[in-house]
């Protein structure tokens, strides 16, 4: 670096302070826009996958319930395809293999805590004893259940409602259904696309089928896959349980498939409301642009002396990226500073939480913001500095 | 084809041989010199006359290697400049050319020891000496309470003493000046001119462009130059 022009490019941002302060502002304002919008998608991706469970390999299997009857053409395919029969069970169990297939019961139900406490609706599961350890995440207390009486609850249910280990739910309108003994909690697993226990209580298989008398017919089937790929075992299943196109048997999701399109949203979600941020960033490169022409404009007399005193074109060339980048460079860090108040409030305003404010993505947003201002400086520099540098020398020294 | 270097040991700093200028305009070519032959060897004082519009400030241009000539061959230290590169006739003008304008042309932003090092700074990219600085500022006679001030807050002669240390700085083969008293009052331009006649007694070649008969009185020989041509 060549110190003179370092030291005029300095002075010429001091003496032309307002000038300069009022461009670095838009810089300041491009960066933090930026940055602040990268903070937010990134918070917001972040908190919907620490919500959503790490069900990551299963695939869920479900009747097929969508068209065919609309006009009358096919009817009956709707109340057919309700449930997932056990032929369609031992199908799917046959066709995964060796990947386990759990059939699960599901449906909604009156419970209460105890004596005097609120009527509250909540999910009931019911699933094979044998296989529950399979599909469900640990056990924060208790014991996984075997009995009949039993059941294991998810962790919101237990802290809303209170219920240890050993308490007891009476179970259906006016606990006509009986009541059970909470065996276990279930650890929190988040939002999920097979099965959302976290507000849920899960019943033995038996106990399901003999309280609401619907054994054979399962609302889905859960594939753990530990064999293979999520994506082959939904294509197996659909060839082998499709075979009819017009008359489908089952609806077949991917989990890892639909957890990577949401996170795929969530990501375009982000690159969207940081295009928004980086508009402002363009914006602030205009000025930039139009206040190194103004500053070439000024010293065109200044560039013939230099030129003619034999100043080369890349040192003349150097003088103005200097200029453009100590601007870029102190607007854009000081952007970077306030990215991360503008991120704090935005997160705690929109996401009302700010745990994700200090996280590698979040902190790669600042990062970014910080280096697309400063390249955005330099590259408006860029032509006026070339346009002084390729000034001809005799114009330049008449300039007035 | 011509030579790029005169021969023999003790070269003039100068030579134009058969320099023709033409300016392209729409309304017509423009000989603003033709076929301009003449020669200024070391340790010359030289004035250029003219009227305005004879070509003086094409001259000058073509001498301060600003410009490359139409036909013809100029040489400066024995190197001919015609096909040089714009990199090359900037390093040129840089350690073999010192440059005195009308109007002192000094950097507002550089105290007047930055502006007198420009030129050092150029050469030898960031490394000065500091000492040669102050000895050519004392050579030009400004005074050393002077060196750290910026051109603005100098009078108009001590900006000229400024601008004659700058052009001597990197000890060049010619010092051209145009005009160099033309912003003065008679009093500063007369002790300029004197500055520059005991630098020319101290061995410096000097070239002045002028229409001032008093400035060319100090020069030793005197170039008259009419509608591009040298009359004598």
């Amino acid at each position: 670096m060549s110190t003179i022009f370092w030291e005029i490019s300095k002075r010429n941002i001091r003496i032309h302070m307002l000038r300069s302060s009022l461009a670095m502002l838009g810089i300041i304002i491009g960066v933090v826009a930026i940055a602040s919008m990268g903070i937010l998608g990134n918070s917001m991706v972040q908190a919907v996958s620490a919500s959503l469970s790490s069900v990551g390999d299963s695939v869920i299997v479900m009747p097929y319930v969508g068209g065919g009857n609309a006009f009358g053409g096919h009817s009956g395919t709707s109340s057919a395809n309700m449930y997932l029969t056990e032929q369609n069970y031992q199908q799917i169990k046959r066709v995964v293999a060796p990947n386990l297939a759990v059939p699960v019961h599901t449906t909604s139900e009156h419970m209460k805590m105890g004596v005097g406490s609120d009527d509250i609706v909540a999910t009931i599961y019911g699933l094979p004893p044998d296989q529950t350890k399979n599909i469900l995440p640990d056990l924060t207390a208790g014991d996984y259940n075997n009995g009949n009486s039993g059941c294991l609850v998810g962790a919101t249910f237990a802290t809303d409602h209170n219920v240890k280990v050993g308490s007891r739910i009476s179970v259906g309108p006016d606990g006509q259904y009986g009541t059970l003994r909470v065996t276990g909690i279930i650890k929190e697993r988040g939002m999920s696309l097979d099965i959302s226990t976290d507000n849920a209580i899960v019943v033995t298989q038996d106990w399901f089928e003999n309280t609401y008398n619907d054994q054979y017919q399962y609302n889905e089937v859960v594939v753990k896959v530990t064999s293979g790929d999520t994506a082959t075992v939904k294509t197996t299943v659909e060839n082998q349980l499709n075979r009819n196109i017009r008359d489908k048997t089952v609806t077949v999701i991917d989990s890892k498939a639909t957890l990577a399109t949401i996170m795929e949203t969530f990501g375009m979600i982000t690159t969207f409301v940081t295009a928004i941020g980086g508009i402002s960033m363009l914006v602030a490169g205009v000025s930039i642009f139009n206040i190194m022409m103004m500053s070439v404009n000024e010293r065109i007399k200044e560039i013939g002396i230099m030129r003619s005193i034999g100043t080369q074109k890349k040192e003349v060339m150097s003088m103005f990226i200097y200029e453009a980048a100590i601007i870029g460079v102190a607007g854009s860090v000081i952007g970077g500073v306030l990215s991360l108040v503008g991120g704090y409030a935005i997160s705690a305003l929109l996401l009302k939480t700010t745990q994700y404010l200090f996280t590698l993505p979040s902190m790669l947003s600042v990062v970014e913001g910080i280096g697309f201002g400063i390249i955005i400086c330099i590259l408006c520099g860029l032509y006026p500095a070339w346009q002084a540098a390729n000034l001809n020398p005799i114009d330049a020294l008449r300039h007035e | 084809m011509t030579p790029d270097t005169l021969a023999g040991g003790d070269q003039p700093v100068l030579v134009f041989r058969d320099v023709v200028k033409v300016y392209p305009l729409p309304a017509g070519d423009v000989t603003a010199l033709d076929r301009v032959s003449f020669t200024v060897d070391r340790g010359e004082f030289i004035s250029i006359m003219g009227p305005s519009g004879s070509g003086k400030s094409t001259l000058l241009n073509l001498m301060g290697c600003l410009d490359t000539p139409t036909s013809g061959d100029i040489f400066i230290g024995g190197t001919r400049i015609g096909d040089m590169s714009d990199v090359e006739l900037t390093n040129l003008r840089r350690d073999h050319i010192g440059f005195i304008f009308q109007y002192f042309n000094l950097f507002p932003l550089l105290n007047v020891i930055e502006n007198v090092n420009f030129p050092q700074m150029l050469k030898s990219g960031a490394a000065v000496d500091e000492k040669k600085a102050v000895a050519v500022l004392r050579a030009v006679r400004l005074d050393e309470h002077l060196y750290v001030h910026t051109p603005l807050e100098l009078s108009g002669g001590q900006q000229q003493r400024v601008a004659i240390a700058r052009a001597l700085i990197n000890d060049p083969d010619i010092l051209l000046c145009d005009e160099p008293t033309g912003n003065l009052d008679s009093k500063t331009g007369a002790s300029i001119m004197e500055l520059m006649a005991d630098l020319n007694r101290n061995g410096t070649t000097i070239i002045v462009v002028t229409h001032d008969p008093s400035v060319a009185s100090y020069t030793r020989r005197t170039i008259r130059i009419v509608d591009g041509r040298i009359e004598s």
